[in-house]
């Protein structure tokens, strides 16, 4: 059942469009996996997402989010309060800097319940306390009296999924939830993730540059570039049979995805920031298979058999 | 002339932070008795987690932090041994690529400038043309040398480190972790950049990152550090681990193809402080085969009837 649904979503920053033609839904028990480089438009989506973009001075120009039968786009700040870290929970990527260095572990997970579920602060640390047990956080009662800095960064990490979870979302976004962490400490989470989404039955929008991290969690996956969602289907399609060139290459770019023998090639050029965004389809500067078209015309995401992608000469590679 | 290139026996740094009125100094095991030979032409992969010593190891072996103890012999010399002026000579055939090129180039200085910059240490004068062919051999259009550092991107930027390492025509590069910092699509142009010129120029790479599967791609032989020791010297790259720290890096790495998934069982515990060393091995306590022996007595470094690995019961 699809809980969380973005159509055409186009962001503007004053008179830059860093975001257009943004489509993707998300069901629950699923894991959508939204995957680019940097400056693609991934956190920004994450961003719009959570109502957060008039933080950053920037604002939804087109396009829609509706959740649960409800569109985003129009709701006040008020009534998107109730919504954010309650509904829809955010991990944050960073977890060095998304916890105050000045307060202990468990108050700062407990607000999360009194704010949304109206719990008293008796109720929500017991709620907490049985939170970090779940997410196999050793002793979990002595952990609520610590503070940040005397925790690793994969167990800060789970303090802030503990926080996301803490009201019981429908949705969870996470951006890019193990980049700052290491391989195994990674893999501890991603895997917690994953329990996560089956048991509670969560949708899940997993943000991520990592296309092996992709391969192993998502069910569905949006490719990016240049503020815009160049192709998305279910995974194994996006690995066995990309359509758009930019996902070929992407693929092309990860050592395990080669054959032996073969080399890694990288892809020509730099990605476009939003300042020189080019005409017509955004990859076509760095696309071999570019033609005149490719330069003046927008390609728009079409629907094919499993997905969509917005390309004018899609295909598998040759 | 010998066939290492590079030879390191029992390398050791500590750091002492120091003690104040409410604390003790205390002494940090950053790198501990690590030792390998680097043949001449070969590549060999450090790999390991944050706070491991792999970039300590980097530094050592350039003796841009200087040791506690242990040689590190550069070509048949005792680096070690060498007075500043003689080290500043050696260092011309011995050089590094950081890891973050947006901090490794001075933002005041234009491309040609930070190229140049190894030729006026060395008290030389690059010859006509010589800037221009090394922008051209890293890839970078001779157009960008009178460029600043925020005007190019962070892909170009590595490549103007890469040019500036190999200014002086050295025989060994340390490159750490050169691409962590970059992009997927533009990493992928600095390693195989890397690659031709590996081939090109003869070079010897000690090239350092946490990346096991780019390691297994780009390097002949591996070292996998745990807090500050080699526990496994893997010879080649498809060889299985006999370490149970490597096997869990293997297996903590994703395989980028969705029919490959497959459950993890993820590391229990933390890695132990560097501060405050266990006495035996330095990951019984989180290895699913330590016994007694393990938490008592550090395992060395030895074949142990395979390759080199510091375990008591390998795989």
């Amino acid at each position: 059942m699809t809980v969380l649904s973005v159509r055409n979503l186009q962001v503007a920053f004053g008179a830059v469009a860093p975001l257009s033609g943004v489509s993707f839904d998300v069901a629950k028990g699923e894991t959508l996996g939204i995957v680019g480089e940097s400056g693609s438009g991934k956190s920004l989506t994450a961003m719009a997402v959570m109502g957060l973009l008039p933080l950053a001075g920037g604002r939804i120009t087109a396009g829609s989010i509706t959740f649960d039968g409800q569109e985003l786009t129009t709701l006040t700040e008020k009534a998107y309060r109730r919504l954010r870290g309650g509904r829809i929970g955010l991990i944050t990527q960073n977890p060095m800097t998304s916890l105050d260095p000045l307060q202990c572990i468990g108050p700062q997970v407990d607000a999360v319940a009194v704010l949304h579920l109206g719990m008293t602060a008796r109720e929500a640390r017991a709620r907490t306390v049985e939170i970090l047990g779940t997410l196999r956080i050793p002793d979990p009662a002595t952990i609520c009296d610590r503070y940040p800095h005397q925790m690793s960064g994969g167990m800060k990490q789970r303090i802030v999924i503990a926080m996301a979870l803490a009201a019981d979302p429908d949705v969870l976004v996470a951006d890019e939830p193990t980049t700052a962490l290491d391989v195994t400490v990674q893999a501890q989470i991603i895997r917690l993730l994953d329990d996560l989404v089956k048991s509670r039955d969560l949708a899940l929008i997993l943000i991520t540059h990592d296309m092996s991290v992709v391969a192993q969690t998502c069910d569905r996956v949006v490719v990016m570039y240049a503020g815009r969602a160049v192709e998305q289907g279910p995974v194994g399609d996006i690995f066995d049979a990309p359509q758009h060139p930019y996902t070929q290459a992407l693929i092309g770019c990860i050592p395990r995805g080669l054959d032996d023998g073969a080399r890694l090639t990288g892809i020509a050029g730099t990605v476009p920031t939003v300042l020189n965004y080019p005409p017509g389809c955004p990859f076509h500067p760095r696309c071999d298979r570019a033609e005149e078209v490719c330069a003046s015309i927008v390609p728009e995401l079409e629907p094919n058999a499993t997905g969509a992608v917005a390309c004018h000469l899609p295909g598998v590679a040759p | 002339m010998t066939v290492n290139l590079m030879e390191v026996r029992d390398l050791t740094k500590r750091f002492t932070a120091p003690g104040g009125p409410f604390r003790k100094a205390r002494v940090m095991h950053a790198v501990n008795g690590v030792g390998f030979d680097l043949a001449r032409g070969r590549t060999i992969g450090v790999v390991g987690e944050s706070g491991c010593g792999k970039s300590t190891l980097a530094r050592l072996i350039l003796r841009l932090i200087e040791p506690t103890s242990g040689t590190v012999r550069f070509d048949g010399d005792d680096l070690l041994a060498k007075s500043a002026g003689e080290m500043r000579k050696l260092r011309a055939r011995m050089q590094m690529v950081f890891q973050d090129p947006y901090s490794a180039i001075d933002p005041r200085y234009t491309v040609a400038r930070a190229v140049t910059e190894p030729f006026v240490v060395q008290g030389r004068t690059p010859d006509p043309g010589e800037i221009e062919a090394l922008l051209t051999m890293v890839g970078l259009n001779p157009g960008l040398a009178s460029s600043f550092p925020h005007q190019i991107s962070g892909g170009q930027k590595q490549r103007v480190g890469i040019a500036r390492a190999l200014a002086l025509r050295p025989s060994l590069l340390v490159l750490d972790e050169p691409t962590a910092s970059l992009d997927v699509s533009v990493q992928a142009q600095i390693v195989s950049l890397l690659e031709d010129l590996r081939s090109e120029l003869g070079l010897t790479y000690l090239f350092i990152s946490h990346d096991l599967s780019l390691v297994r791609y780009f390097c002949d032989e591996i070292l996998v550090m745990y807090l500050g020791r080699v526990v496994e010297a893997l010879p080649d790259t498809d060889r299985p681990a006999r370490h149970p720290y490597t096997r869990t890096l293997m297996e903590s790495t994703f395989a980028p193809d969705p029919a490959m998934r497959r459950v993890i069982a993820p590391l229990e515990g933390e890695v132990p402080s560097p501060f405050d060393l266990p006495p035996g091995c330095a990951f019984a306590d989180r290895c699913p085969n330590a016994d007694a022996l393990c938490r008592t007595d550090p395992p060395a470094l030895e074949r142990r009837g395979g390759h080199p690995v510091a375990c008591h019961h390998p795989l």
